[in-house]
């Protein structure tokens, strides 16, 4: 029974790195700088789960496998005053659309919301099965 | 003594029943922590199977000689092998419902009912083993 919060947990930690890498591409969504003050608009980010625990090592669970980059191009604006334009006046910019993330955003606090509930019954079924003993 | 009434009447129904219900917890739970898994597909323990199993086990025990003091003996299904003192499940993945785009077939709502099935029936199970217990404290105390 304790392995289903292992379950339940590796569940809520999974959401919770997805929503920070959402929240990580909404705070950048118009960084075209790195962190050195070179010219390269930042790529969002998608956080990829695959099952299994290796905090368990069961097979059971999920776990955040990569952060891949997205391979979209970027939004593309026409300013041919700004320092960082190309040939042709336009400057590029983070390929992030603050809808999809808000989206995703609410989509991975609903599955951290169904893992919470998840735990609250398995914490419901152990204290039941322990009441047996006293 | 102790050995008869542990082992006979509903205690051993009791414990296959509570065994079950945690092993199709644990497989639930893992569907919900995979809800946004790609190619992930949920898997289940069926409950109707496990009962027509239960209740089989119960009618033969019924007509043993010794009746319901005789062992529980339960047949392994596809997906449960019933060992001595607990239950190994093999969750079969299901291909039911919708397949969304990152190739999996998640259901939450039917999901979430499972869970809430399960969980009151294992709860269930617990009361009645408890109150088995209630009344086995009564006899040795000798008092109502």
């Amino acid at each position: 029974m304790f392995g289903s919060l292992d379950i339940s947990t590796s569940g809520l930690v999974a959401q919770r790195t997805r929503l920070e890498v959402i929240s990580a591409n909404l705070a950048n969504k118009d960084a075209i700088l790195d962190a050195k003050g070179n010219y390269a608009p930042f790529r969002r980010r998608i956080a990829v789960f695959s099952q299994g625990d290796p905090a368990t090592g069961k097979n059971q669970g999920v776990h955040v496998s990569r952060i891949d980059k997205d391979p979209a191009p970027f939004r593309k604006a026409y300013e041919p005053g700004h320092p960082y334009a190309d040939a042709q006046g336009y400057v590029s910019y983070p390929n992030v659309e603050p809808a999809i993330e808000t989206i995703n955003a609410m989509e991975a606090m609903r599955a951290y919301e169904a893992n919470i509930t998840a735990a609250e019954a398995t914490k419901s079924m152990l204290s039941s099965s322990l009441r047996l003993l006293a | 003594m102790i050995n008869s009434f542990l082992d006979s009447g509903s205690m051993p129904v009791l414990e296959r029943l509570v065994q079950f219900t945690s092993q199709r917890h644990k497989v639930l739970v893992n569907n919900i922590a995979n809800l946004s898994t790609p190619y992930y597909k949920p898997t289940d323990l069926s409950p109707q199977d496990f009962q027509a199993t239960l209740r089989r086990a119960i009618d033969q025990r019924r007509q043993s000689a010794d009746r319901s003091l005789a062992p529980l003996q339960m047949q392994d299904t596809d997906e449960l092998s019933f060992e001595q003192g607990r239950t190994v499940a093999k969750p079969r993945p299901s291909n039911d419902g919708l397949l969304y785009h990152d190739q999996n077939n998640r259901d939450l709502e039917r999901t979430m009912q499972r869970l809430a099935e399960n969980t009151l029936a294992h709860n269930a199970g617990i009361e009645l083993i408890r109150s088995e217990f209630r009344t086995m404290e009564m006899a040795v105390r000798e008092r109502i």
